[in-house]
């Protein structure tokens, strides 16, 4: 009991955080393993969705509402700009997208830290929401909470889109046979645009709702481009159900594995990766299976 | 607030434009400056600072406090008129080493001020040692073998440490839990701590008695290890964390269970853009600084209007200060050094000088380390008028050997 009262905080903190994780890796995941995109820029788009919101956000809930709309619009339109610059590239494969969508997170960061400076900006949330509460005797945030129940609600949202409707089968169509779904009067180009600004606009609504918790400033691009990276090598691109069981695994390593055992702290993430990869490798298993050999070990 | 930080951005831009225009413009103005030997010649001082990479948040605040104390003396040191060249260590080390050839071989400099990283320091040192040219240093401060050229003016790592350890002994009921992040400058500053605090019969509340070091840089979550410190019956907590680690360490603390454990911290914690982006969650931190914008004297009167008249009334960061205090130990020293000043007579000219007058009060340098031997001030964030401050409450130790 004792453990468990210890530990608590940290494994409830590990659900939020790795739902932060599910929520920033999403766009990612979508345009590179459905779309084939590479896209190295995504770290960028979700800071830019942060710098978006902290720059309306005055602690009203209407600012903070019109906070998310503008950086899912700026994500968009983003993510479009993506799609004009990629589109050329579709059938060269990923090292040369890469390379462009590079150069454009280059400038991208150089843009950001021009117009808002090198400081690490506040998001003044709404004051209900900015406190904590008591849960079993622990003091928690407020905002962490909510934002569990709104990125679950996005997941279900997100599996639901993809798995269960026209727009999603098309796209996980285009995935399979580009040519067919054009014969079928779908231009590519178009399927293309749509899943970069859909891409775009998960990493800017992200950035949006993340930044109380990853503050936007000059490093966060750098930091969910490689947290998002983990989660999608883990739950294996394109797989929505393994990147939302591999960043809640990931979430987890990172708090409670702390707070069981902080000495190992440094090691954890990248050691526990190591070795879902080589078990995945001799197994040849499911993204799923990687994912919760990950967790067993946490 | 935003603009001002624009305009910061491009005046360090128009100056490394303003750097790379005269350098490509050739040395020749350089060379028949130096030749026109007359009474007061103007001078070159070189300043090196983070204006792109990972340090440049930190790098306008060293620029500009120079550039601060050159627009209220005439843009001159000791009677000289100064051309200030300015060179971007970017992301440190041997990044910097062009920077300083260049100002040392093409540029003639006097002196070296700035620097922003450890690694740069020990990059650029041995080049001007092996110069003679003095090196005025205003940012981290690392062990260097030969510290004979090397001046610094900011404090060693275990100093903010060393001056609180023995203050949370006497005065905290109870053990303490004491956080870092996992690198060497983490390591320095909480061996300043822990060390200070024992020996004056602290006991630390961490697990096996030793501080707990959070993975740099990626720690951006610190409820797992908050969560440890109230179940330790800790009664106090110190910590050393800069930039966005600050600012998570903070925000994650006021909303954990831990949040009514008092927080104690080297000062970077609460300086300029942190304190900003920490909020209200900062509200009631104690700290401990060798400067604090509310000294009393008319040193940091004169300091702290300027800033302030040329940045939108904001108070002046600690090392703004560190980098004016190199403007006007370089001032004096030049005053020294002759109608002809040489580097290895400036050099001379620091190495002789007694009591600096400051805003942080008076200082001076140790003949050992040629680091600041000075007073630490206890600060506590509040409200001072509209906006949190770090307001002084009371003196601490001075430190320096």
């Amino acid at each position: 009991m004792g453990a468990i009262n210890t530990h608590f905080v940290p494994a409830l903190d590990g659900v939020a955080y790795g739902l932060l994780l599910f929520v920033a890796a999403a766009g990612l995941t979508l345009l590179f393993g459905i779309g084939g995109v590479l896209n190295i820029a995504h770290g960028t788009l979700f800071a830019l969705g942060g710098y978006l919101a902290a720059s309306v956000s005055d602690g009203s809930w209407s600012s903070a509402f019109l906070g998310l709309a503008v950086a899912t619009v700026g994500g968009t339109l983003c993510g479009g700009l993506l799609a004009a610059g990629t589109l050329p590239l579709a059938d060269r494969g990923h090292l040369p997208q890469a390379l462009l969508t590079f150069g454009l997170s280059l400038v991208g960061a150089d843009v950001l830290t021009t117009v808002y400076g090198t400081d690490e900006h506040p998001v003044v949330i709404p004051k209900s929401v900015n406190g904590t509460v008591q849960i079993f005797g622990h003091v928690y945030p407020t905002y962490r909470l909510m934002f569990i129940v709104v990125a679950s609600v996005l997941a279900l949202v997100g599996t639901y889109v993809l798995g269960r409707t026209r727009a999603g089968a098309l796209l996980r169509a285009a995935a399979d046979d580009r040519e067919m779904v054009g014969a079928m009067g779908y231009a590519p180009w178009r399927v293309h645009a749509a899943l970069c600004g859909a891409a775009g606009a998960l990493a800017g609504l992200a950035g949006g709702l993340g930044a109380p918790i990853i503050g936007p400033g000059p490093d966060t691009a750098d930091k969910v481009l490689m947290l998002s990276m983990v989660v999608i090598v883990l739950g294996r691109p394109g797989s929505v159900l393994g990147a939302f069981g591999a960043a809640i695994a990931v979430g987890e390593i990172e708090t409670l594995g702390v707070s069981i055992s902080s000495n190992w702290a440094p090691y954890l993430l990248f050691g526990l990766m190591a070795v879902a990869l080589v078990v995945r490798t001799f197994r040849g298993s499911s993204a799923v299976g990687a994912g919760a050999a990950a967790g067993a070990h946490a | 607030m935003f603009s001002s930080r624009v305009s910061v951005r491009l005046r360090a831009a128009v100056a490394v434009g303003a750097v790379t225009a005269l350098a490509a413009a050739g040395c020749s103005s350089s060379t028949s400056s130096k030749s026109s030997a007359k009474g007061n010649a103007p001078i070159n001082i070189g300043l090196i600072t983070a204006l792109t990479g990972s340090n440049q948040a930190l790098g306008p605040d060293h620029l500009n406090g120079f550039q601060l104390y050159l627009d209220t003396h005439n843009d001159m040191l000791g009677g000289h008129k100064v051309s200030l060249k300015v060179g971007d260590e970017a992301n440190g080390g041997a990044a910097a080493v062009p920077v300083a050839k260049k100002m040392i071989e093409q540029d003639h400099v006097l002196a070296i001020a700035g620097i922003v990283a450890t690694p740069t320091i020990q990059a650029v040192v041995p080049i001007a040692t092996a110069a003679g040219v003095p090196v005025v240093n205003t940012g981290g401060r690392p062990t260097v073998k030969d510290v004979s050229h090397l001046w610094t003016m900011s404090f060693m790592s275990t100093d903010p440490g060393a001056s609180m350890g023995p203050y949370m002994a006497q005065n905290v009921p109870g053990s303490v839990y004491a956080f870092g992040p996992d690198y060497q400058g983490g390591y320095d500053q909480l061996r300043g701590f822990t060390d200070a605090y024992t020996k004056a019969g602290g006991k630390l509340a961490n697990d096996g008695g030793k501080a707990t070091f959070t993975p740099f840089p990626n720690t951006t979550d610190f409820t797992p290890f908050l969560s440890k410190v109230k179940a330790s019956g800790a009664k106090a907590i110190y910590c050393f964390y800069t930039g966005q680690n600050a600012i998570d360490f903070v925000k994650d603390w006021s909303q954990s269970d831990a949040k009514d454990i008092p927080l104690y911290a080297a000062g970077f914690i609460t300086e300029g853009g942190a304190l900003k982006a920490e909020g209200q969650a900062a509200n009631g931190i104690i700290t401990t600084m060798n400067y604090s914008p509310d000294i009393s004297s008319a040193a940091n009167r004169q300091f702290v209007s300027a800033w302030s008249q040329k940045y939108n009334g904001e108070a002046p960061p600690a090392t703004a200060m560190y980098s004016w205090d190199a403007a006007s130990v370089l001032d004096q020293a030049i005053a020294k050094a002759g109608p002809n000043p040489t580097p290895d007579a400036v050099n001379s000219a620091i190495k002789a000088m007694g009591q600096i007058d400051s805003p942080r009060g008076t200082w001076q340098l140790s003949a050992d380390t040629h680091v600041p031997v000075q007073k630490w001030y206890l600060r506590k964030v509040e409200m001072d008028g509209t906006a949190l401050a770090n307001v002084k409450i009371g003196d601490l130790a001075t430190i320096g050997s």
